[in-house]
């Protein structure tokens, strides 16, 4: 389990795990071994509810990072550049797309199952399988990455309209 | 950012520091506690609310000097504690007011 704790703290923005991750991991043992006096239950609900506090608060801190008109100020040596704190690291990209793979792997396993048992039918050759489910996946994954693409432009274009000059720049400067 | 009235998280949080510096795990324990077992914080929460916190100048962070390993702690700054108190006040006015008009429908 701790080491999926520190996976998923990979989920964060970069910055907040150098804050705080050293920290999180320190507490996440403290109550993992407490916990494994109380029994096999208790340990079930700890992980769950870590693992979804976790997912929660790293969507959180990424939205709160994309919200920041902030982090598109310029750069005192590169202009758009965006802080290196507020890049979205290639890490999380790859653990969405597993995540959403996953998602959908289990999706589609379990219409297939029920597809087949419900009406007595044959079951779903896999060829057939393998045609739905790819483009299926393909599909999701475009729709995925241009509602991203969409978010980046919208902020882009904010950013030119000089918005991002109303940020707090005493906060920059800590 | 944290404005009034405070979510429950946010305020067991900042009543756990109003009487010590605690570091993460003390703070986990210690608003379990208050609650009698009914809210308990997962590390996600409990640091995603202090992230905010430190960035509102509600609380501040330090490394404690009295123990071996140098843990992170976190106390409250005086702008924190105010508006804790604030809080606190609005909430014994509601309770005022919840009870007095309670007991008026009952008479």
């Amino acid at each position: 389990m701790l080491r999926l704790y520190r996976s998923l703290l990979y989920l964060y923005p970069p910055i907040f795990r150098r804050q705080f991750g050293t920290e999180m991991l320190a507490v996440f043992r403290g109550v993992q071994a407490e916990t494994t006096e109380h029994g096999i239950i208790p340990q079930g609900v700890l992980y769950v509810r870590e693992t979804a506090g976790l997912l929660v608060g790293a969507l959180q801190e990424h939205l709160r990072a994309v919200g920041a008109v902030r982090a598109f100020l310029p750069s005192p040596t590169r202009r758009f550049a965006m802080h290196a704190e507020f890049r979205f690291p290639k890490i999380t990209a790859v653990l969405m797309t597993l995540i959403l793979g996953g998602i959908i792997l289990a999706i589609e396993k379990a219409r297939m199952i029920q597809a087949s048992y419900s009406q007595g039918a044959p079951l779903v050759p896999l060829e057939t399988a393998r045609l739905t489910f790819f483009p299926t996946v393909a599909l999701l994954l475009v729709i995925f990455y241009a509602a991203g693409l969409v978010g980046w432009a919208v902020l882009f274009a904010l950013r030119r309209t000089g918005v991002h000059r109303l940020a707090d720049m005493s906060a920059q400067q800590k | 950012m944290e404005t009034l009235p405070l979510t429950e998280t946010v305020l067991f949080i900042l009543l756990s520091l109003s009487g010590q510096p605690r570091h993460g795990y003390s703070i986990l324990k210690d608003v379990e506690k208050m609650s009698d077992g009914r809210v308990v914080l997962s590390t996600g929460t409990l640091y995603g609310a202090l992230r905010r916190l430190l960035d509102d100048d509600w609380i501040e962070r330090f490394e404690e000097q009295d123990t071996s390993r140098g843990r992170q702690a976190y106390r409250l700054t005086p702008q924190g504690r105010q508006n804790l108190q604030l809080e606190v006040s609005r909430m014994k006015h509601l309770t005022r007011l919840a009870t007095l008009r309670a007991a008026k429908q009952e008479v």
